[in-house]
């Protein structure tokens, strides 16, 4: 018991939740080992492409089909994706997985230090309890081992730190935080408002809660309402682990910080029931080294952690490690989208928009708030669904194709932005199913020799419900507020393509079923903590990336807490 | 180049608006000027196809009181993105639509569209976009959420898209006809008279 490590601690992952659990454990005085398997970015110095002029865009914007069709065939289908951020993502020819082209699942990555965190959409929505509870409410999935009170104060630590920028809404079912003072809403966004609390009472409209700061705090700037946040922030007015938590936990003197650091499984020591090392080959060289430390976190990504986990196999867990329950890899999650509507907005033409707002609107979920049983009367699906949506005036690049001609009048009406456009797309929950998961395949093998990850993971019914309800009422929404041509929508969209997956370490109360405790720690393994999107056990229909760091503050403070009474 | 300067130094002192600039003298110069300033390698440009699509370009975005296509470097954009960027099928529509514009300035005017005076080159270029109006692209319910290419749209649908990128992404396009603003630090509405140009990005 007394070998010594070369670390406190090893943090798997630099992203959302690797940056939080690098700075809390850093700041707890510990000596971090932090690994991240894509290559270094700096805060500032690396954001190559921030503030680059269009007349410096490659092709103008247009993609180089080619290059993507062979290198990125999965992350160019991103809506961040482009020419000015390429440099962040997977390529998907060196990094492969198995995907099924005739039950696809899209596994969108980075490949760099920071991971998502630096080409996220930056909205941050707290669970409820109408979330914790949803599982053994309708008998879907485990039942959440914790409860909003738990997680609350965490949520309020994290969004103080991170800067978040919202408006208090007093619904119980999106609870307030600590927000910065919130964007404004435009003028057809206010007028959509209107309408819409007006003829649906129990519906509600508000400006995006989003990581953006509107005001300088914690060391940073705000927001300077440039436009593509990921391309880059180098006054971190937008967060992410670069330019936030990696920095805080640098200025401890405690982290180490290894990039190009592919881990390719954990060993597991049969006598102490713990994690001993972390084996990492690294990217360049393929050399391969091991790590030891006392205490494990794993924040790679869902499906790259659980990878891990299937991927270190022992005689004690001859199926990946900490998966003595058998539920690892399944109970895979990721937010239906792709209902929803759109409409132009008549009027107003003479109001314009003096910079690039990084949000838009959100309306919270409202169905199924009340429901014993999960199902309010008149309603044909469990849980629900919010809208993300704006309103924009469309600018040339809409308005060239519809307007006719060519000379001197035709440049001169694109001297005008076109008409008021109102766009709401939905997110829908997607309910926890064991039959939705990932795993390894027996032979195909990554450049590293690690086994790629398959999926086998589709919507239900339930989701399908969701979407055509949420297309449905988003069309009402519209026609109400007085929206003209309005085009619903209803895509079946891939899973994974909300870059929301949730899932397949979930925690739980139970050990039989369950692969992480109340405190993300695994049943099975004490020194092992999973505090990434692996450890949902339901998906809300918020976006969850608050919630992954509000877990991973709270796991520290908890696994700190044992390190220092020797209890690890 | 010193031509090419020279004009330059012409629009940029506001003698554009006094000169009568969408007129086929000076397009061709400005053309010829372009013509000699291209370097695209592995270019599926003849010298003619250059000059063409030069003219062409001054068509659609021209001149007037600020900067049109070819100031705006627009047929060098266009001459590589045919050359290099396009599918070989997008490339043969477009070629193949210059070369029936070609034809059809012959039928009309017995005379290349080069040869032609502005107003029938005008003509000639409408009648290429009649024609696309007719073309039915592929049926997508997604494509306004989405915009997708469409490899088979017709030659004036991807010339037009092309100069149109082109110019509004140029610095000219940007910041002279359009408003480019890389740091607003604020976010507010304004009435539209204040700026009274769209943003370019």
């Amino acid at each position: 018991m007394s070998e010594a490590s070369d670390f406190d601690a090893i943090v798997v992952g630099s992203g959302m939740s690797g940056g939080w659990a690098a700075k809390e454990l850093c700041e707890a005085g510990l000596k971090v080992l932090v690994l991240e398997r894509g290559s270094m970015v700096r805060h500032g110095k690396d954001y190559t492409t921030e503030h680059i002029p269009p007349w410096e865009i490659p092709l103008a914007g247009k993609k180089p089909r080619e290059l993507y069709k062979k290198d990125y065939p999965v992350q160019s289908k991103v809506w961040a994706f482009n020419e000015t951020t390429r440099h962040f993502f997977n390529n998907d020819r060196e990094n492969p997985y198995v995907r099924d082209e005739e039950k696809p699942f899209n596994w969108h990555r980075a490949n760099v230090v920071g991971g998502r965190s630096l080409l996220w959409s930056r909205q941050v929505y707290r669970f409820s309890d109408l979330d914790f509870e949803a599982n053994k409410r309708d008998g879907h999935g485990a039942d959440w081992p914790i409860r909003y009170s738990d997680i609350d104060p965490w949520y309020s630590y994290v969004e103080s730190f991170i800067g978040v920028s919202g408006q208090k809404e007093g619904l119980p079912h999106l609870p307030d935080g600590e927000f910065q003072k919130p964007m404004p809403l435009s003028v057809i966004e206010r007028e959509v408002k209107a309408a819409i609390e007006h003829e649906y009472p129990d519906r509600h409209l508000t400006i995006g809660r989003c990581a953006v700061q509107t005001e300088a705090k914690n060391g940073r700037g705000s927001c300077h309402y440039c436009g593509p946040c990921e391309r880059g922030c180098s006054v971190a007015a937008v967060f992410s682990s670069v330019g936030v938590t990696l920095p805080a936990a640098e200025r401890t003197g405690n982290m180490t910080l290894l990039a190009d650091s592919v881990v390719e499984g954990l060993d597991y020591n049969e006598k102490t029931g713990k994690v001993n090392a972390v084996r990492v080959i690294d990217a360049n060289s393929h050399a391969r080294k091991r790590y030891t430390a006392k205490l494990i976190f794993l924040c790679a990504s869902t499906v790259a952690t659980t990878q891990i986990l299937l991927n270190s196999k022992s005689e004690a867990f001859p199926n990946g490690l900490a998966n003595s329950s058998g539920v690892l890899g399944h109970y895979l999650m990721d937010h239906a989208k792709g209902g929803g509507a759109v409409g132009m907005m008549p009027g107003h033409l003479d109001s314009y928009i003096f910079g690039h707002r990084p949000n838009g609107i959100y309306i919270p979920r409202f169905r199924n708030l009340q429901a014993e049983g999960g199902k309010e009367p008149g309603v044909d699906f469990l849980r629900g669904y919010g809208y993300q949506g704006k309103a924009m005036r469309l600018g040339w690049q809409h308005m060239h194709k519809q307007t006719r001609g060519f000379g001197k009048d035709f440049k001169h009406a694109l001297r005008r932005p076109g008409p008021w456009m109102m766009f709401m797309g939905a997110f829908a929950e997607h309910l926890p199913d064991k039959n939705n998961r990932m795993f390894l395949d027996a032979n195909e093998k990554d450049r590293f020799g690690i086994p790629q990850v398959c999926f086998d993971a589709s919507y239900g019914e339930n989701e399908s419900r969701l979407q055509d309800d949420a297309e449905k009422q988003a069309t009402n929404m519209l026609r109400v507020a007085g929206a003209v041509s309005i085009k619903s929508f209803n895509v079946k969209s891939t899973p994974g393509s909300s870059i929301h997956e949730m899932g397949t370490a979930r925690m739980g109360k139970n050990p039989a079923k369950s692969v992480l405790n109340q405190w993300n720690r695994a049943h099975d393994v004490s020194n092992l903590f999973v505090t990434d999107g692996a450890c949902m056990t339901s998906s809300s229909c918020v976006n969850p990336s608050l919630t992954y760091m509000a877990l991973t503050a709270r796991a520290v403070n908890y696994a700190v807490d044992l390190f220092k009474t020797g209890a690890l | 180049m010193q031509r090419r300067s020279l004009l330059k130094g012409l629009m940029m002192g506001g003698l554009g608006g006094v000169l009568h600039v969408t007129s086929p003298s000076l397009a061709r110069a400005l053309a010829a000027d372009i013509g000699c300033s291209a370097s695209i390698a592995n270019t599926c440009f003849d010298e003619s196809q250059r000059k063409m699509c030069a003219v062409l370009a001054e068509l659609i975005i021209p001149t007037t009181d600020t900067p049109g296509a070819i100031e705006a470097g627009v047929p060098a954009f266009v001459e590589m993105m045919v050359s290099d960027w396009y599918t070989p099928a997008e490339r043969e529509i477009f070629l193949e639509g210059m070369s029936a514009l070609d034809r059809d300035c012959f039928d009309r005017y017995s005379n290349a569209f080069l040869e032609l005076g502005e107003e029938q080159q005008i003509k000639a270029l409408s009648h290429q976009e009649d024609l696309a109006a007719t073309y039915q692209p592929p049926k997508d319910d997604t494509s306004f959420l989405i915009p997708k290419e469409d490899e088979h749209a017709p030659f004036f649908d991807k010339l037009k898209e092309l100069v149109v990128i082109g110019y509004y992404h140029s610095e000219v396009g940007a910041k002279q006809e359009l408003i480019y603003n890389p740091m607003p630090m604020e976010y507010r509405e304004i009435p539209f008279v204040e700026v009274g140009r769209q943003w370019s990005s």
